[in-house]
């Protein structure tokens, strides 16, 4: 890839938590690379554990790897970069105390926007995730799937040239998670955003992704990368066809043996730890 | 329970309550007036109405009043200020807390009144000894719950305030103090009845005005009908303070 | 299983910042806390020691290590001794009495809707009056013995144990009732195997509540007036200006307190075990 197509560039990144000995240590990562495009949405995805959520941190700055290297638009990332990369987490992060235009205002304000110009940004970006009626409503009173709009308008007012969202539709019920989906494609066909993407779900992965990047079991590295060769805005139909399928299914198939490893390395923990209690 | 059934059940409730209240004010007065019960011991009702009304006719309640709420606004200052600002500076470490917390906790669970001997021998008898003891008491409440405000905010919510590029101030100004304050005006709540609460006790045992003093002075003098109205105006002051209060509280938390 | 990713990135983001601790001792002081707990109470103490040693004047405070040393003079004062066995004999009888009344009328409030609709307002009314105020009328009606210390305790502990005792009483949840009532349990039965066991732990957090409330009221009646228990003494070492004793004396109702704290706190730890809060 030329290195102006490149948006991030991961290199040789591991990540470890806690010391080898201490019973919270884990290997999260191991070994990961992988470029970004300029534009591009690439989805992550792999079993639970497999540090998917941790790649997505150390690319935004906010953890530093134990090992390797991640490169922002040629510059090393040692921090967040609030001008380049926004993020959407899974768990809420829209503070209750304030109401949806307030919470996109401050995100500005955070950031650095001039007084003048938040309010018309936060309208605008209420108005493109259609949430432009309930802009004085506190995010008590909203569903959950309008929250996490609420959220990426947040994101989306902050104006980055990247956007990294870990599982933003994860608390979500299957039927809004396809609407809010449809909705995510529609509005990313008019931007020019690149967007690293981590989702547990598959055919979310196939109907979003230009790439598909599939982890392994922990310590998590990728497994492989698999092209979605399909232009953006996604027809809802996309779903129900055969290339679809056939996608999906190669993604099954990558995933299930990694999830296998996953499920019986977690009950032969559990089953170490029972046995030394009952001691 | 049908509606109409635990409708007449509130009733009949109201009805009940209003009978126990009636019953015993129908006692106390049969019991001065017709069975012979001591005047001193238990004075007539319609005596301690009486003076109530004198009391409050004549002003003669307003230089207490004045002591005992100027104790208690100087106490409360001291508590507040410094309960909120140490609070605050624990608050950023996690191992202060958990050095700090469990100590403060420990102390305020003792009465600490059982100080006031002290406070007493160190700051005489005036009103210094009532806020001293007064701050005392109202600053741990005060503190354990500013603690409990900023050092418990969601995690979620400064990372993210953090991945916008917020400054230290900005983190303060906009996460950190909306996401404490209402822990910390409950807090501030409990810290002004206890202050209360400690300064009324301190004007009882040993005082030479106030409030507190004023009842114990009635007491001695055995002039019992004025006492049961002192003691009715200072329980309507502290149940008028205690709404105040709640009140602010419950603004704060919107 | 691991910290979640918000807190591995909040204390990555401030363990950058810090230098890295001193390898050893400091350390050892971060991963148990109690030492650095007792680092500064001692800290608190030294503090004492030298601001009544050197800044104060020794009539208003004394320095620890001379209030220790006199405790054995303090118990030497006649009448302390019978004093300190006095107060405390007043506390335990207004705990038991407040536990029997607050017990009775917690299940009574509790378990009849009616009763506690009619009658928990009024007792909450009466648990928020500050009853400070009063403690003369009850000086009045029981004289400036015992019985007035022990009366006004009671008053001061049976309101957070009936509060607390028919709260927890009503919030059983109503299905497990039903389950029993529908394998054919009685009367007696539920009460015993339900709604009693249900009970305990409530039981328990009142006793504490109920313990803190005996000790205020005690000690306050107590500080008051007394003719013979501790109330008497701490008068006596105020007013002769002598704040080793008066120290020495309420260090030992402190450390009462902080026993017979940590005695019904670590009952209601033991007994309220299954609850999962």
């Amino acid at each position: 890839m030329a290195s102006q197509d490149v948006a991030v560039r991961i290199r040789d990144v591991s990540h470890q938590f806690g010391e080898e000995g201490q019973a919270h240590y884990v290997r999260a990562l191991a070994d990961t690379s992988l470029d970004v495009a300029r534009g591009e949405l690439l989805c992550l995805i792999g079993p639970s554990g497999c540090g998917k959520s941790t790649l997505l941190n150390v690319i935004g700055g906010l953890m530093t790897p134990t090992a390797g290297t991640v490169h922002v638009g040629g510059t090393p990332v040692r921090g967040p970069l609030p001008r380049e990369i926004a993020f959407v987490f899974q768990e809420n992060a829209l503070f209750p105390w304030s109401t949806v235009s307030e919470n996109v205002v401050l995100g500005m304000m955070f950031q650095g926007v001039p007084r003048a110009e938040r309010a018309e940004r936060a309208r605008n970006a209420l108005a493109a995730v259609g949430l432009a009626d309930f802009a004085d409503h506190y995010p008590g009173q909203l569903s959950g799937g309008m929250r996490q709009r609420a959220a990426l308008a947040r994101a989306l007012s902050l104006q980055t040239g990247i956007l990294l969202m870990d599982e933003p539709f994860g608390a979500l019920d299957e039927q809004t998670r396809m609407i809010l989906g449809e909705d995510l494609s529609v509005l990313l066909s008019r931007t020019e955003k690149t967007i690293v993407f981590v989702t547990h779900s598959l055919g979310e992965a196939v109907f979003l992704a230009d790439r598909v990047a599939v982890f392994s079991a922990r310590p998590g590295t990728i497994k492989e990368v698999i092209s979605v060769d399909e232009p953006h805005p996604r027809n809802p139909e996309f779903v129900t066809s055969e290339k679809f399928h056939a996608l999906r299914n190669r993604l099954y198939t990558l995933l299930h043996d990694e999830i296998r490893k996953t499920v019986s390395a977690e009950r032969g923990r559990d089953n170490a730890a029972a046995g030394e209690g009952a001691r | 329970m049908t509606p109409r059934a635990s409708r007449r059940d509130r009733i009949l409730s109201r009805i009940v309550q209003l009978a126990f209240v009636g019953g015993v004010l129908a006692l106390w007065y049969l019991a001065t007036a017709r069975w012979g019960v001591s005047h001193l011991l238990l004075p007539n009702p319609v005596r301690v109405w009486d003076q109530l009304k004198d009391v409050l006719a004549s002003g003669e309640f307003v230089p207490d009043l004045r002591i005992t709420l100027t104790e208690l606004a100087v106490a409360f200052a001291i508590s507040s200020i410094s309960g909120v600002t140490l609070g605050y500076l624990l608050s950023r470490s996690q191992f202060l807390i958990r050095v700090f917390e469990p100590l403060l906790a420990g102390i305020y669970s003792i009465p600490i009144i059982l100080f006031l001997p002290l406070y007493v021998l160190f700051f005489g008898l005036g009103p210094a000894s009532k806020i001293a003891l007064g701050a005392t008491i109202s600053f741990f409440p005060v503190v354990l719950a500013t603690v409990a405000g900023f050092g418990y905010v969601e995690r979620i919510y400064v990372v993210a305030a953090r991945s916008m590029g917020a400054s230290g101030f900005q983190l303060f100004r906009w996460v950190l103090l909306p996401a404490a304050l209402p822990v910390i005006l409950t807090g501030l709540r409990m810290g002004f009845i206890v202050a209360l609460l400690s300064i009324l006790g301190s004007e009882t045992i040993a005082s030479l005005a106030g409030l507190g003093h004023r009842i114990v002075h009635l007491a001695e003098a055995m002039e019992t009908a004025r006492m049961f109205a002192y003691i009715a105006f200072a329980v309507a002051i502290a149940a008028l303070l205690n709404f105040v209060v709640t009140l602010i509280e419950a603004r704060g938390r919107r | 299983m691991t910290q979640s990713v918000p807190e591995a990135v909040a204390s990555k983001a401030g363990a950058a910042r810090r230098a890295p601790p001193r390898a050893g001792l400091m350390r050892v002081v971060r991963r148990h806390p109690a030492i650095a707990r007792l680092a500064v109470i001692a800290a608190l103490l030294l503090l004492w020691e030298i601001a009544a040693r050197d800044w104060v004047d020794p009539m208003f405070l004394s320095p620890p290590s001379r209030v220790i040393g006199s405790l054995g003079a303090v118990f030497r004062t006649p009448g302390v001794p019978a004093a300190l066995q006095i107060t405390f004999f007043e506390l335990a009888v207004a705990f038991v009495i407040s536990v029997a009344i607050g017990l009775a009328l917690g299940l009574l409030l509790g378990l009849s809707r009616f009763s506690r609709a009619s009658f928990m307002p009024i007792v909450l009314l009466l648990y928020g009056t500050p009853q400070i105020t009063i403690l003369p009328l009850f000086i009045l009606y029981f004289g400036i013995g015992a019985a007035s210390k022990i009366a006004f305790g009671v008053s001061h502990g049976i309101f957070p144990i009936i509060v607390i005792i028919a709260a927890g009483v009503q919030n059983l949840k109503p299905i497990l009732l039903t389950s029993a009532r529908s394998m054919g349990a009685s009367r007696w039965q539920l009460f015993r195997w339900v709604i009693f066991p249900h009970m305990i732990p409530s039981f328990f957090a009142g006793m504490r509540l109920g313990m803190t409330g005996v000790l205020l009221g005690v000690l306050l009646a107590e500080l008051y007036v007394s003719t013979a228990g501790i109330g008497y003494f701490t008068t006596l070492f105020t007013q002769n200006f002598d704040p080793t004793r008066l120290l020495g004396l309420i260090s030992l109702l402190a450390v009462m307190a902080i026993v017979l704290n940590e005695i019904v706190r670590r009952a209601e730890v033991h007994f309220g075990r299954w609850r999962a809060e």
